[in-house]
Order: C-alpha cells, then sequence, then structure tokens
C-alpha cells in the first residue's frame, strides 16, 4: 500500500480487483452505436465471458462476434480477417467495424493498427479498439472506443462554440441533457458518441467538452491536444449537488451566469424520504465500474458515511472536483480484495457497492449489498436522474427491513457445500 | 479463424474452477489478465454462492509483462495468509500460457509449501471445459486417494457431480433417496462439497457411481484399476434405465458383500421409492399409455447436447414416451463416438457433431420439429422459429438454476423430463382442435404482438444487466430473409393456418414454389402446395 502525494491523498494498493476486462463495453457501446459491429480478435474466453459474465445470450444475431484464435492460428504470422469482415458486412451491413484487441493477441504482438487499416474500405471503416484486460478495466474501453471515432468527428470551425457531452447515453437521456442545456442558453454541438456513425459531432477549438462519464479521461485528453477543445472540470452531473455545480460550470464556460441553488434545495427535498434513510449509514463501495467516486460524492452529500470509496483507476485531473468534494473519505485506488474483505468484517458496513462476482457473497456474509453495475443500467444523469440515483441504494436497504428474519444456519444449508 | 457467436462448452479456466469451486479448502490462482476472473460471476450469480468462490487471480498487466514481473509468488502468499486452503491449484489463462513461464518455478518462489500447491498448466487452446474438469479431477483423486479399510457396510461414492452441473443438487437428492432405501450408505460424493480428507477415503467405498460421461468417469477408472474399485456409469435418466441402474447398484454391492460375508442388498417392493412411500415411484409408465400421450406418438423429436443427456433423453423419447426421433447430435467431440454407439438404432441419420450453434439451428430450421430437446442455444434457436424446446443439459441460462425439487435422475426425474416434454409440446386434443377449427376463439398470442417492437428499458443498456435479467427478452427477430412474395388470397389462406405452424408452412410451401419453378405464392400455388405436401 502506498500513499500517492498530492492535495488530496489516495491510497494506493495492487489492483487484485474482480471486476472485468474492456471488453465488457461492448455490451452497451453496441447498442449505442446503432450502425456499428463490434468484432473481438479473442479467444474461447472472450467468447465464454460475453456469453456468461454479461448475460447476453439473449440475443439471437448480436452485432458483435469474436474472430476466434484457435491453436492453429498461433503459429501464423498475421490473422487474416477478410473473410470475417466479409461475413459480417454480408450478414449486418454495418457502417463501421470496431476491432477490439484482447489479452492474447496481444501477448502475440499483433499489429492492430496495420490490421485494421489494412482492413478499411472508404465505405466501412475498421477501428482498432484497444481493451485487453492487459491494460484495460470494465468501462475504460469506452475511453478507447470514443478515441477511435475521433477521426470521424468533422472539424468545428473556430468561433463556433457550443458544448460536446462525452460519453453513451441513451437517446432519452441524452434529449434530457440536450434541453437542459438550451433552456440554459448554451448552444449544443452534439454528443459523443452520437447513434449513429455518421453523425458524429464536430468538434474544434472553441467546442466544450462535457465528459458525462468519468471514465472517459483519455479522449478528452485527446481532443484538447488535437482540436484544441476545452474540457470542463467539473462535478459529474448525478445527484442534486452535482448536478447544479455540473450546470453552473458548464454556462460559465458559455458566460452565463446562472444560479441554480434553489433547484438544488428542490431536487434534495424531492429525495428526502431516501436521504433521512441514507444519513449516516456506512457506505463500502468496492472497485468495479470506475464510477465510484461520484457516486460516493453524491452519497456523502446526502449524509451517508462513505467508510471507503475505491476505484480501479482514478486520473487525479479529470477527477479532481470529485476528490476535491470527497475531501476526507478514504479514497483507494487499484485496491487489494483481500483486505477489503478484512476490512469490509472489521467495518460491517451498512451497505456494500460491488461487482456482480462480488455481490452475492457479501450477502451471505449478512451485508446489504447493491450492484454497482446497475448504476450504468440505470438513466442517473442530471435531474431527470436524482431519483433513480437515490432510489438504487435506498431500496436495497428498505428491502432488507421488510424481510423476514434470517437465520443463516438455517437457510443457507447445502447451497454451497464448499464454504461449508 | 473462424467467427463466433456463442459457444457450448466453457473454457480450460472454467473447468478447473467447477471442480475448486465444488470442494472444501481448495483455491485456484488464475494467472491471467484483469477480468479473467470472470468466471466468478457465473457461480456467484447462477449458483448464487453465498460466500466467495476460492478463486482469486495473480494480475498480469501489460506492464508486468515489459518489466519482466511476475506477480504469482505474491498472490500464492496472499491466498495462503487470508484463506490458508489445503490446496492452491495455479493455472494459466490462454493469454499467459502462451509466454512459456515457467509455473512449477515461480510457485516454488512463494515459499508456500510444494504439497499445497498443484499447478495444472493444461493447453488452454487444446482443452475444454469439460475435458479440463475431468482432467483436474483425475490429478487430484490421484494425489490424494490412498488404499484402505472399506466400509463395515455396503457404500457408493457419487463423482463427477460438479458446480454449475445440471440439476446438480436435485440429482444427488433423487439418488440419495434411492440409495437410502436400499439401504446403502453414500461414503464420499465429489468433487462437490468434498475436502482433501474425502479425496483420501474415497477407496474406502465398495462401489463408485459415476453417471456424467464428460466428468467423474476417468476417475472412476482410475479408480478401478488401482484399487480394484468397481463401477457403475450409467445415468439413471427414464425408468427403465433407473430400474436397470438399481439392479445393477444391488448386484455389484452384493458381488462385494459376498466376499465380505455381508448380507445382501434386495430389491424392495418399488413403492419404496415413491415420496410417500406408498404410490407408484413414478407416473411415466401410466401416462405413456394415456390417450391423451397417443397423440404424442407422431410427434418429431430432435435432441442436441452434451453426451450425456443427448444419449440419455433420445431414449427416453422414444423407448418410453413413444416419440418419433428424427435427429440428434451432440457439441462433445471427445464422446461422439460412445454417443453414436449408444444411440445405434435410435437415429434415422447419422449423429449431428458440431460445436457451432448456427448449424444446429440450421437444422432445427430446416426439420421444424414438434419438440427439440437441447442447451439455452437451441432454446434460443427455437424462440426465433417458434419451435417448442426445452433445456436438457449445459450451457445454461438464470432461468434454468431454479429454487426447486426438479431432478433429472431416477423416478422422480422420470416425472420431470415427461412433465416438461408435455408442457413443451403443443398438446393433443388441443391441437386437434385447432387444426380443425383454426385459432378462432382461442386466446393466443399472435407471434407479431411479440416484444419486438417494445421500447427498450432504461439506459438502452438492459442487455448487459448480467445473467439476472429476465429472460424472456427480444429473440423473436423473425426475419422471413429470403421470402418470397405472397399474393393477398394467399396471405389470407395462410392466417386460416393455426399460428404456431404458420410458419412451418410459410416455409414448406415456398420451398416447394420453388421447386416449381414459382416466382411468387398465388392462392393456387398454395393449394397445390398444401395437396402435394399433405398440409
Amino acid at each position: 500500500m502506498m500513499q500517492v502525494p498530492g492535495e488530496f491523498p489516495i491510497i494506493k494498493e495492487d489492483n487484485v480487483t474482480h471486476s472485468f476486462c474492456g471488453l465488457a463495453c461492448v455490451g452497451w457501446m453496441y447498442q449505442k452505436i446503432k450502425d456499428s459491429f463490434f468484432l473481438i480478435l479473442g479467444t474461447h474466453t472472450c467468447a465464454h465471458f460475453l456469453q456468461n459474465a454479461l448475460g447476453m445470450m439473449i440475443f439471437a444475431k448480436p452485432r458483435f462476434g469474436i474472430a476466434l484464435i484457435e491453436e492453429g492460428d498461433l503459429a501464423k504470422q498475421e490473422p487474416t480477417l477478410e473473410e470475417i469482415i466479409r461475413e459480417i458486412k454480408a450478414d449486418h451491413n454495418p457502417s463501421v467495424i470496431f476491432l477490439l484487441s484482447s489479452c492474447t493477441p496481444e501477448v502475440m504482438k499483433v499489429d492492430f493498427k496495420g490490421l485494421s487499416h489494412h482492413l478499411s474500405t472508404p465505405d466501412v471503416p475498421v477501428l482498432f479498439v484497444p481493451a485487453s484486460g492487459l491494460v484495460y478495466n470494465f468501462t475504460q474501453a469506452e475511453d478507447s472506443v470514443l478515441h477511435a471515432l475521433v477521426p470521424f468527428c468533422p472539424e468545428a470551425p473556430a468561433g463556433l462554440k457550443n458544448v460536446v457531452f462525452l460519453g453513451s447515453v441513451n437517446d432519452s437521456t441524452a434529449d434530457d441533457l440536450r434541453a437542459e442545456a438550451e433552456a440554459l442558453g448554451i448552444p449544443v454541438g452534439g454528443f459523443l458518441p452520437e447513434s449513429r456513425f455518421d453523425r458524429m459531432p464536430a468538434i474544434g477549438p472553441d467546442t466544450v467538452l462535457a465528459p458525462i462519464q468519468p471514465y472517459l479521461s483519455r479522449v478528452a485528453v485527446k481532443l484538447e491536444r488535437e482540436r484544441g477543445a476545452r474540457t470542463l472540470h467539473s462535478l459529474f452531473p448525478f445527484g442534486p449537488d452535482g448536478t447544479r455545480v455540473f450546470w453552473e460550470d458548464l454556462a460559465r464556460e458559455f458566460g452565463i451566469t446562472v444560479d441554480l441553488r434553489d433547484r438544488e434545495k428542490a431536487a434534495w427535498e424531492k429525495i428526502r424520504k431516501q436521504t433521512e434513510l441514507l444519513g449516516g449509514k456506512k457506505v463500502f463501495l468496492t472497485a468495479d465500474t470506475m464510477m465510484e467516486l461520484p457516486l460516493a460524492r453524491f452519497l456523502k452529500s446526502a449524509g451517508a458515511d462513505v467508510v471507503e470509496c475505491s476505484s480501479a483507476y482514478i486520473n487525479k485531473k479529470f477527477l479532481g472536483r470529485e476528490l476535491e468534494a470527497l475531501a476526507g473519505v478514504r479514497v483507494v485506488e487499484q485496491p487489494n480484495f483481500h483486505r477489503q474483505l478484512e476490512d469490509v468484517e472489521r467495518i460491517q458496513p451498512d451497505l456494500i457497492v460491488t461487482s456482480l462476482m462480488t455481490a452475492n457473497p457479501f450477502a451471505g456474509h449478512g451485508f446489504i449489498v447493491k450492484w454497482s453495475m446497475e448504476f450504468m443500467l440505470v438513466p442517473i444523469h442530471s435531474w431527470s436522474g436524482i431519483i433513480s440515483l437515490a432510489n438504487l441504494f435506498v431500496s436495497p436497504l428498505q428491502r432488507r427491513s421488510n424481510l423476514p428474519a434470517f437465520d443463516k444456519e438455517v437457510w443457507l444449508e447445502g447451497v454451497m457445500p464448499s464454504a461449508e | 479463424m473462424r467467427l463466433a457467436f456463442w459457444l457450448y462448452e466453457g473454457t480450460a479456466l472454467h473447468g478447473i474452477s467447477r471442480i475448486t469451486n465444488s470442494m472444501k479448502g481448495v483455491h485456484t490462482v488464475y494467472h491471467a489478465p484483469q477480468g479473467d476472473d470472470y468466471i466468478t460471476a457465473t457461480y456467484s450469480m447462477l449458483e448464487r454462492t453465498p460466500d466467495f468462490p476460492g478463486l482469486s487471480i495473480s494480475v498480469v498487466r501489460g506492464r508486468d509483462l515489459a518489466q519482466g514481473v511476475s506477480r504469482l509468488p505474491g498472490t500464492l502468499q496472499q491466498v495462503a495468509h487470508h484463506y490458508s486452503p489445503d490446496l492452491t491449484v495455479i493455472a494459466p489463462s490462454c493469454s499467459t500460457a502462451l509466454l512459456q513461464e515457467d509455473l512449477h518455478q515461480l510457485a516454488a518462489h512463494s515459499g508456500v509449501p510444494e504439497e499445497k500447491l498443484l499447478v495444472y498448466a493444461l493447453n488452454p487452446f487444446r482443452v475444454s471445459e469439460n475435458e479440463a474438469a475431468d482432467g483436474l479431477f483425475v490429478e487430484l483423486v490421484k494425489r490424494f486417494a490412498v488404499a484402505q479399510e472399506k466400509t463395515p457396510g455396503p457404500s457408493v461414492n457419487l463423482l463427477g457431480f460438479t458446480s454449475l452441473g445440471f440439476h446438480l443438487r436435485a440429482n444427488l437428492t433423487s439418488l440419495r433417496r434411492m440409495l437410502q432405501t436400499l439401504g446403502i450408505s453414500v461414503n464420499v460424493i465429489a468433487p462437490w462439497g468434498a475436502g482433501i480428507e474425502d479425496l483420501r477415503k474415497l477407496p474406502a467405498a465398495w462401489l463408485n457411481i459415476a453417471p456424467y460421461r464428460e466428468i467423474g468417469a476417468t476417475a472412476a477408472g482410475y479408480l478401478g484399476e488401482t484399487f480394484g474399485m468397481p463401477a457403475i456409469y450409467e445415468a439413471p435418466i427414464g425408468v427403465e434405465p433407473t430400474l436397470a441402474w438399481l439392479r445393477s447398484v444391488i448386484e455389484q454391492i452384493n458381488a462385494v458383500g459376498a466376499e465380505r460375508g455381508v448380507p445382501p442388498v434386495s430389491m424392495p417392493k418399488l413403492n419404496a421409492f415413491s415420496l410417500d412411500g406408498m404410490s407408484a415411484p413414478s407416473g411415466v409408465p401410466w401416462f405413456a399409455r394415456t390417450a391423451d400421450m397417443e397423440s404424442f406418438s407422431n410427434k418429431r423429436a430432435f435432441v442436441f447436447g452434451d453426451a450425456t443427456h443427448t444419449i440419455s433423453i433420445v431414449k427416453f423419447l422414444r423407448d418410453e414416451l413413444g416419440m418419433k426421433i428424427i435427429g440428434a447430435g451432440t457439441y462433445m467431440h471427445r464422446h461422439a463416438d460412445s454417443v453414436r454407439k449408444e444411440l445405434e438404432g435410435y437415429l434415422p441419420g447419422e449423429l449431428m457433431v458440431t460445436d457451432k450453434f448456427q448449424d444446429v439451428s440450421k437444422v432445427i430450421e430446416d426439420e421444424m420439429p414438434d419438440l427439440v430437446c437441447g442447451t439455452q442455444m437451441e432454446r434460443h434457436s427455437c424462440r426465433k422459429l417458434d419451435v417448442p424446446c426445452m433445456v436438457i443439459c449445459p450451457p445454461t441460462h438464470i432461468e434454468n438454476h431454479l429454487l426447486g425439487y426438479y431432478p433429472f435422475f431416477g423416478f422422480d426425474g422420470a416425472d420431470v423430463i415427461a412433465d416438461r416434454v408435455y408442457l413443451s409440446c403443443k398438446l393433443g386434443l388441443e391441437k386437434h382442435l385447432i387444426d380443425f377449427f383454426g385459432d378462432a376463439g382461442l386466446e393466443y398470442e399472435d407471434e407479431a404482438s411479440s416484444s419486438e417492437g417494445a421500447p427498450h428499458a432504461s439506459n438502452g443498456r438492459d442487455s448487459a444487466a448480467a445473467g439476472s435479467s429476465a429472460p424472456s427478452s427480444p429473440a423473436h427477430a423473425a426475419t422471413e430473409g429470403d421470402g418470397m412474395i405472397w399474393t393477398d388470397e394467399a396471405e389470407n389462406m395462410l392466417k386460416k393456418v393455426p399460428f404456431f405452424v404458420r410458419k412451418k408452412v410459410r416455409k414448406n410451401t415456398e420451398n416447394f414454389a420453388r421447386e416449381q419453378g414459382e416466382v411468387s405464392v398465388t392462392a393456387d400455388v398454395f393449394r397445390q402446395a398444401k395437396e402435394s405436401l399433405g398440409g
């Protein structure tokens, strides 16, 4: 364990966590970009992961697939994907194919850039997306996808000042954000990503990038560097506090002064029942989706006692305002799960926000849990998402209090003999 | 290289973890990149494990590779410190297998005593889930089983019962009930719930029972060769196979008993096997003779799955329910020969052997069977085609991991399977009524009103809601693809065909039309097709 220097101290451990690799992003990105196909160059493991862990087997003919590396392919110089690309084009007719890397081809040192360049045609570009678990965690590969999309965002001329929101959200959330911005007098350039490949937003030197997901630091830096765009460094628009600060700060970028304190107050009032329940509750966030910091900040503002906020990676600049708001909270980067287990037993939190892999076992240990991934599946952005956000934390607490007493000795017998 | 969507068998790592997650005091350390422990979610969600599966990852980061650093020794120390397992199994993932590291040496560097470590470094590109699980189980049995005195009374080991096994707990219950009725005790169940000490005492049993061809049979073979233990390999699926299985258990136990001067076990009155001890042990034999079931005799069934279930279900459908088998297949290449041999005389053609679900889907589409018994993948394909389907083996979905007692083994199992067949198929008398009168007045949901057009929930990301999500989600992408043009009149005639065979009739009619060199389906063509196809 080491202390990372800086204004707001972060503890850094050795990254022994239970979380997914970057390929997980396929689960939502292929749905977001509706004329895309996501092709993973990977192994049986990658296929088994997508099939099982993400529960995506319910889709008969998904717009993603695996170019399966089998034993015979290991000796080959470079993978030959032409046939597979042809098959995809014939069956799905995509406007763009994202070619995702995974661990095995990275170990094989496959030249993905060359490969995707070679497979691209003017009609259907093939874009390389680094996503392997050797480097990327869970949501981080969305950053890689957006990175790959940058060349397809037209250059906005200097003087065209508007906001481009960074991060994939569903269309109705996007509509809400757009309407809110326009109501404040902020011109909207669009979203990266839009839901169609040919409609990516124009970005130029007077574009203000407003990140709406906390795991997209690399694409923001790239756009600053290549297009001269400015990134808004604010809170993320989650919860009454984050939403107010986000919109006020964004408006300021456009020379508009707004005071949304009344609106924030009204929003808190709307979730008073929830915050009353959350007040003083000890909440532990293990690391998973990299949404942990803004979620913890909302919990803190709502009066909860955040006993640990862990996250796989923390970009101190990109998340600077969140870190500032979390002052006094124990923040851990790349945590060690074994240590977390011991701390959880010692601290006895009232609520644990944790991954799909660890939620039920924590519940079996008597804790109340919430899947961290649910925060990615429910619209919790901005004003319209506040009640949903608060309810996500509150519902497991309420539910548990409505259930009868539970005697582990009786009701868990035989469920997992290996643990008895 | 090929384009894959869904696969039947899991990875070698998954096979390994199925064994180790079954066992007490055994931990697995994956030497693997971030995310390869996604396997944990299959246990904690599908089996709803109330404790942490004994799986840790020794993370390999790109930076570690560049610097030539391995975290394996450190991870092994952490695991020893936090969980003190009796044994830690170390396995490479597909990517780290390519690094050609010496895992034995790295493991030795941890300082953890050698006897508490087992490096299981198979080739993940060559070995899949079941072979890895079966192989690791044999390794463990070889390492720990020791010669010893037999138990004083008749006893058996139940081998191959493994975490995430299909209806595992109910099958075990069913077997235990039957053994209890016979007065035979269970010495060890392995790997499910067994610790290292249990493996040591495996040779104390009189007989091994290893009903799964995929996992456990090899270990039973080893125990036979090394300790002279007899074994029964048949799966008691169906009434007659269960009776044969019981007779075989009694015979083998009595052979051992005779040598030891222990009084023989005898077959009790069969009602002793029923739940209340005073009824027929299964409803299937009578059910199969009822007039209701008579209407099943012409139903055409297609079966696809692992080796154990494909064999048993084909036999059950034909021998005990009197259905017609139009084809069968398995994704277990390794067992294809034995499946072929077992099913000799049962299949009208060749056994299908493939691990590509698209191929199986194609057969189903061409044949449009009245019943498909398959995996979650076939259920998928069938949904699209409106073909009745029941799941009989892995790969499974959360909905195949239910709370109730639904064994496939034993007399109870025969009832469960027969019920599922009955509920899955379109019923007998009802079908006659519909065929005769059309579907007027019957309150069936029309295919068109399926969830296809329904608005997507939440963030447009509901797909990713892990195994938890209601599995009833959209799968009705009823693409007619190469569909021909139908005249309005022909369409109207088609509408009078019962809805659940409408797709089949449409397809058959189009095939007929094509063969006749027609470019569209007119009322005339439709009538001709009906006449020539007997539809």
